[in-house]
């Protein structure tokens, strides 16, 4: 450890682990240390089921039989993957693709007047859908295709709005869609989380929506993938990028002081040993001085032994429940994985149900969507702070990671690893860097 | 559609640091020996694929390298997913490289339970008239491990004696016990999951979008 390393990266959560990789690629000397004796931090997948059993306190029951432990593989933090998103880009241009199987996620649903339904996937389920009535219908078509012909480059798509100047709220009432429409639009489509962004800029509402529908064409059940063996998966794999290009790993070690000289950061001390740096790079649970708190997120585990009802019993799905329709600020998420992504014994399903949290009383809060899952067998549930770096890093060269948010995919991630990136080390991410040693050779 | 169904066998290589399962990794993919054990001979690269025939049969072996990462910390569990074989290296003139092997054993079987296991005494040109390590050693290792071990081999990378014999001979076996990817997901944990795919490769995400998306 007594060596002088370019960046010194603490915690191996997936925003860590994917930097890791980046600045092992860009040609940095990396040390990347975790204080647990696993990879992952709290994005790992937990194994075996005693072990998630335990890190909540408690012990497998006698009078439940969850099949084999070693079959679990349950994550903390619900998210999937949109099939063209930035993630998705990122593994596939850096080549961690290589070490990853995906499945395409069943369906996407959306609550509305007390029961849920499905996202449509093509015109025949939008033509059957009850989302919206006949003439509805027609008007949201048209929105459809003004999005889908849409060009940023080609202001002539933009018919006489201007997306850039123009709200989100002029956009739906240039078509006049209806509020239900607008909120199904917002939440199902767009991904918000809130209500915020009707009067955010047009251009970023279009975007969210090219993003839905360019995720959904690529496998055409859902715009989302899902990882087998879970979400840890996602971390190991940088984890390893980032070791093939020379990256130091160490785990189980204790992180004891981040040692500045003059403001800036020079190294890192676990017990004796110091490791010199010129950069830290970490996650908030290593610098609890350097960030602050914003608000919290709920996430509540379910393991059942049966799909979701009126879902068709797919084996992995999302349901949305847009904030309006339960009279929240922000929607409340569940997912849903099983067995045939490896992350639960035969016959086994975990839902995750989670939100933003706006009271006092968080549990109760998650309790239109632990309605829909019927009965589960055991439930978790953690509440956690959602941090952010109270300064960029400039002086200090300690650059810092937010929180994962309670957004249902990794696009936030993604902003945010790019982000501290540019922070770090001045530069956009360099893809061309990423060559195998026979084409470097 | 943009996913593909690789036909492949994932072979890994397990070890300590330093018994030289890079080295074996250099020998199968180019043929070649690199005394030094600087840690940019694997820069970048981690598996290669080479095609093994018996008869009519073949199969493409995608040979793994663990990235160093055992130096000081221990290897990712993806590692081991998906793997159909796993080698256990040990180096011939280090007991204790051979005597941790059992650490290895029980990460194999817990993350790749389907995989066949086989067992490589490396750095036969060191052994000398008095081998740390006796075949008897390894007969009784064997034994030990309730006969997960398909077949044992001795290797030297530094004169390439054994190396290539032992690959031709685990591609042999790979073919022969005729283990197809699907047949290997029915049998693991979650039963049925043969529907799972590899992304596209680098560059190739480009076009592949089959039709318009349709929500409308
Ligand atoms: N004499 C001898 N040296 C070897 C042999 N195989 C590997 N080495 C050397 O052992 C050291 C470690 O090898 P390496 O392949 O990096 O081991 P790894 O850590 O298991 O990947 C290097 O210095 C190699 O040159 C061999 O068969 N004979
Ligand atoms: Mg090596």
């Amino acid at each position: 450890m007594d060596e002088e390393y370019d960046a010194i990266v603490l915690g191996t959560g997936l925003k860590e682990c994917i930097l890791s990789g980046m600045l092992s690629v860009s040609g940095k000397k990396v040390l990347h240390i975790d204080r647990n004796k696993y990879y992952g931090g709290e994005s790992a997948s937990i194994t075996p089921l005693e072990e998630l059993f335990s890190k909540f306190g408690s012990t497998l029951p006698d009078e439940v039989t969850f099949g084999r432990g070693r079959d679990w593989n349950v994550d903390l933090i619900p998210k999937f993957l949109m099939a063209n998103g930035s993630l998705v880009k990122l593994l596939i241009h850096t080549g961690v693709t290589r070490y990853l199987e995906f499945k395409s996620v069943e369906g996407s649903y959306v609550f509305k007047g007390g029961k849920i339904s499905k996202v449509p996937v093509d015109q025949k389920e939008a033509l059957a859908s009850d989302l919206m009535g006949l003439f509805e219908k027609r008007r949201f078509r048209n929105f459809l295709v003004y999005i889908q012909e849409f060009s940023e480059a080609d202001p002539k798509t933009w018919k006489d709005i201007n997306p850039q100047s123009a709200t989100t709220a002029q956009l739906y009432d240039k078509f006049g869609l209806d509020p239900n429409t607008k909120d199904f639009t917002g939440h199902a489509l767009a991904l918000y989380r809130d209500d915020e962004y009707i009067n955010d800029l047009a251009i970023h509402t279009i975007r969210r929506i090219k993003l839905y529908s360019d995720s959904l064409a690529r496998y055409g059940k859902s715009p989302y993938l899902y990882p087998m063996y879970g979400l840890g998966e996602l971390p190991q794999s940088f984890a390893r990028l980032s070791a093939i290009y020379g990256g130091t790993y160490m785990l189980d070690k204790p992180v004891d002081e981040i040692v500045i000289e003059n403001g800036k950061v020079v190294g890192v001390r676990s017990g004796t040993e110091i490791a010199r740096c010129k950069q830290v790079y970490c996650d908030p649970s290593y610098v609890q001085d350097r960030v602050k708190k914003l608000n919290q997120v709920i996430r509540c585990i379910c393991l059942m032994d049966h799909p979701i009802p009126n879902t068709k019993d797919a084996l992995s799905c999302q349901i949305i429940i847009p904030q309006k329709q339960v009279n929240r600020k922000s929607d409340i998420y569940v997912s849903l994985v099983s067995y045939t992504h490896q992350v639960s014994a035969k016959g086994w399903f975990i839902a995750m149900v989670s939100t933003t949290v706006e009271t006092d009383n968080p549990e109760l809060e998650i309790k239109p969507g632990l309605d829909l899952l019927g009965s589960y067998k055991k439930k978790f549930v953690t509440v956690s702070d959602y941090y952010e770096p109270t300064d960029l890093g400039t002086e200090s060269q300690i650059f810092i990671s937010t929180s994962y948010d309670a957004t249902t995919h990794f696009e936030t991630v993604c902003t945010d690893v790019v982000n501290l990136f540019k922070r770090g080390t001045g530069e956009d991410f360099d893809f061309s860097k990423i060559k195998l040693e026979e084409e470097a050779s | 559609m943009a996913s593909i169904k690789v036909p492949e066998q994932k072979v890994i290589l397990c070890g300590e640091y330093g018994v030289g399962k890079s080295s074996l990794f250099r020998r199968y993919a180019y043929d070649t020996f690199i005394s030094s054990s600087s840690r940019k001979s694997t820069l970048g690269l981690d598996n290669f694929n080479k095609e093994y025939k018996v008869d009519d049969r073949s199969i493409q072996m995608q040979l793994w390298d663990t990235g160093g990462m055992e130096r000081v910390a221990s290897i990712t569990s993806s590692y081991y997913k998906f793997a159909e074989a796993a080698i256990l290296v040990f180096s011939l003139d280090n007991a204790a490289s051979f005597h941790v092997l059992s650490q290895h054993l029980l990460e194999i079987v817990t993350y790749a339970e389907n995989a066949k296991i086989f067992l490589c005494g490396n750095k036969s040109d060191l052994e000398g008239t008095t081998p740390q390590v006796t075949e008897a050693d390894m007969e009784n290792f064997c034994e030990q491990c309730h006969n997960l071990i398909s077949s044992t081999y001795k290797t030297s990378c530094k004169t390439g004696e054994g190396v290539e014999e032992m690959f031709a001979d685990i591609g042999r076996q790979l073919i022969l016990s005729n283990r197809s990817r699907l047949e290997l997901q029915t049998m693991g944990a979650g039963g049925i999951g043969t529907d799972s795919f590899k992304l596209g490769g680098r560059g190739s995400e480009e076009g592949e979008v089959a039709e318009p998306p349709c929500l409308c």
